[in-house]
């Protein structure tokens, strides 16, 4: 199992966060140990590019090396961690030629005049398990996060991929708590139907075998 | 009766536990009588599970973890 015990992890880096304040020297490199994984996958989540994700990484480690002492907390400075990754994240995108707009709108499912649903909705939740090694339900799902607008994207990573608190999100994005909130389900709209047009053509590919 | 257009417009509140009892109930009424509305709340839940976990396996390159360590190596201050 990978998962890291989140209790020990606070700890860490409260403690660095101090040992940063006081000019410790071995700390830089346990700083670096502790977010390079964080900022890499943020990143890479955001611009889908091992060599940008990699220049990101590094840029933001040099800002970590010099201005990491002066900040007070924990909250605060993995705020700023993940605040400094979203912007040098952006400034890599902006070189970028620009992909045509995908509309966020045709997200829902369709309705009759009363608001209610007719078309039979496939419940494909109990099947994940087996299609989700395979390399191409990951693909699918990687470019349905890379087709949501920017804005849904960052909001979508923080809170359901990074596991952020809505009110977490809002101050490093400098959103509003119901802007996070609305984007976030947005996000989710979209990336269901994405994800329930790829279940559905896999399932009649498997049938007319 | 709430119809399924507003029921998904709910639907982040409602797992959420943001709803009041009042609303919560009337949903939830509406899901009984709804399985359309069963399938979309089961997979609009199994769409975040699947994306989180897709995305968070992305882990670091060796290759690039080696260049990370040569820059942070040739980069982290040196104060002494
Ligand atoms: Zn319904």
């Amino acid at each position: 199992m990978k998962f890291s015990d989140p209790t020990k992890d606070t700890l860490t880096e409260e403690q660095l966060v101090k040992d940063l304040q006081a000019g410790e020297m071995g700390s830089f490199e346990q700083l670096a140990n502790l977010y390079q994984k964080k900022i890499y996958t943020l990143s890479f989540n955001l611009t889908r590019n091992i060599t940008d994700s990699q220049d990101v990484t590094q840029e933001v480690l040099l800002i970590l090396f010099r201005k990491g002492h002066t900040f007070q907390g924990k909250s605060a400075f993995s705020s700023w961690v993940y605040r400094i990754t979203i912007n040098a994240s952006y400034m890599k995108l902006r070189t970028r030629k620009k992909e045509p707009k995908v509309s966020i709108e045709d997200i829902l499912p369709t309705f009759n005049q009363g608001g209610f649903q007719y078309e039979k909705i496939q419940d494909w939740s109990e099947n994940t398990e087996s299609l989700l090694f395979g390399n191409e339900t990951r693909d699918i799902i990687q470019k349905a996060v890379d087709l949501l607008p920017d804005k849904e994207k960052v909001v979508f990573i923080l809170r359901d991929v990074e596991g952020l608190s809505s009110e977490k999100a809002g101050n490093i994005l400098e959103i509003s708590i119901p802007a996070v909130k609305s984007r976030l389900h947005r996000a989710r709209l979209f990336l269901r139907k994405k994800l329930a047009n790829y279940f559905w053509e896999y399932k009649t590919r498997k049938e007319s075998k | 009766m709430i119809c399924c257009k507003e029921c998904i417009e709910l639907l982040y509140s409602y797992l959420e536990g943001e709803l009041s009892a009042e609303m919560e109930t009337s949903l939830e009424e509406h899901f009984a009588d709804c399985p359309p509305c069963i399938a979309f709340v089961n997979t609009y839940k199994a769409t975040t599970l699947l994306c989180k976990n897709t995305l968070k396996s992305n882990d670091i390159p060796d290759t690039i973890k080696i260049k990370l360590k040569e820059f942070v190596d040739k980069n982290k201050p040196d104060f002494l």
